[in-house]
């Protein structure tokens, strides 16, 4: 009778509990059922085209390229991308940075983002170089900055840009800490994240980024990979281009050519 | 019959707890997120026309201002676009038409950005080092006494 009653006791102890895994196998199922039912139709084509004017974003895959060589330090990028994008006074989204190197130290600056140019500047060693970089989201393919948003508010989008959603945003920053050239911030009025977005509302228009559009020597060009006879392109397929921080392995989509080992 | 009563309240509470997280999903979760990806797919139209276009470029600028653009293509400053010293243009024609003056500035200030000698810029690029270019203290409109901004000459 003892037997049985202790029997019945371990069955019934099992039962209930192969009974809740049960039911909690199911709630997972059903609730990851739903959100792969919603994020599922992103691989379909029948989602509409984003915008829903003619632009059409997987014709295009854009790219960024920056020859070092060319660049004059006149900051008219930044204040073109100020005016472009109303980027709020002491953050900037685009911006130059000045590398005077020696055999035995260097020396990197960028007052004011370089908007007003650079003074001559005195270091305290022998300079041997000295060089400006335009600085820039990188707009990663594998980028850190998404992957680390807890709610979906920062995404790459199909034509390879960046883009932050501020109605989305939560203004938690890890973003911010994730990437690795310091190309987000955390916007003062709307306390959301900010960055470069390769002037989305230009480039769907047919237009260039105004960084791109301003630069008079042409030191920073935009093009499309996906486009035939595209100058960007044919750089970007036969010569030597270079990318920073590249051991990061963040794949960005902004190419440099004539790169000095002390740039990062 | 007695033991099934157990079952059937894990049943009720399973399906209680199911209702409320779908419910909040439904309410939280934005339409369109997840149509292309894990974000909200309306905001990729929205990024299109997140601002108005500002700066129009060169030839944006040549419709109106035809002699300006001329002379300025056929000089040393063909590649420097108008807007780098004029600001852009759609501070200086507003959406709804209305033209305001742009800021014309005639100081040094606006020259040196680019000219003035400074060790990082290409070797190539025509520099002034200010201090043996002009006698005396360099200021106010000191450059446009001599050089044409629209048509330079060294």
């Amino acid at each position: 009778m003892s037997d049985c009653h202790d029997g019945c006791n371990g069955s019934r102890r099992e039962f209930l509990s192969g009974t809740l895994k049960l039911a909690g196998g199911a709630v997972v199922t059903v609730i990851g059922g739903a959100a792969l039912a919603s994020s599922g139709s992103a691989a379909g084509t029948g989602a509409p085209l984003p915008g829903g004017g003619d632009y059409d974003w997987n014709e295009h895959l854009w790219a960024y390229l920056v020859d070092t060589t060319k660049c004059i330090g006149c900051g008219s990028c930044a204040r073109a991308c100020k005016a472009e994008n109303d980027v709020p006074e002491g953050f900037f989204r685009t911006w130059i940075e000045r590398y005077v190197v020696g055999m035995d130290d260097s020396h990197v600056d960028s007052p004011n983002g370089g908007m007003d140019g650079f003074p001559p500047v005195q270091v305290g060693f022998v300079a041997t170089k000295a060089f400006f970089v335009p600085k820039i989201c990188n707009h990663c393919r594998a980028t850190p900055c998404t992957q680390v948003c807890p709610v979906g508010a920062s995404y790459r989008t199909k034509d390879g840009a960046v883009l932050v959603d501020i109605d989305s945003c939560i203004g938690c920053g890890y973003c911010v800490q994730a990437c690795p050239y310091g190309s987000r911030f955390i916007h003062p009025a709307t306390h959301t994240a900010s960055k470069c977005t390769w002037c989305y509302h230009r480039i769907t228009k047919g237009l260039k980024p105004a960084c791109v559009t301003v630069c008079p020597t042409q030191a920073r060009q935009f093009g499309d990979l996906k486009k035939d006879g595209d100058p960007v392109r044919a750089v970007v397929e036969h010569d030597r281009i270079q990318i920073l921080q590249g051991h990061l392995l963040t794949e960005p989509q902004c190419y440099y050519t004539h790169l000095d080992k002390e740039v990062r | 019959m007695e033991h099934g009563k157990h079952v059937f309240r894990i049943v009720i509470l399973v399906v209680v707890i199911l209702t409320v997280v779908l419910l909040a999903r439904g309410f939280l979760v934005p339409k369109t997120y997840g149509l292309y990806g894990r974000y909200r797919g309306a905001n990729v139209g929205e990024q299109m026309n997140i601002r108005p276009v500002m700066h129009g470029g060169a030839a944006a600028c040549a419709d109106c201002h035809g002699d300006q653009a001329a002379k300025r293509t056929a000089g040393a400053h063909k590649n420097v676009s108008c807007e780098i010293c004029h600001g852009p243009l759609g501070a200086h024609v507003k959406a709804d038409g209305t033209v305001v003056k742009p800021p014309i500035d005639r100081s040094f200030t606006l020259c040196a950005r680019c000219h003035r000698k400074v060790a990082a810029r290409p070797a190539k690029f025509p520099q002034v080092d200010l201090d043996q270019h002009v006698n005396g203290p360099v200021e106010g409109k000191v450059c446009l006494q001599c050089h044409d901004p629209h048509s330079p000459k060294p």
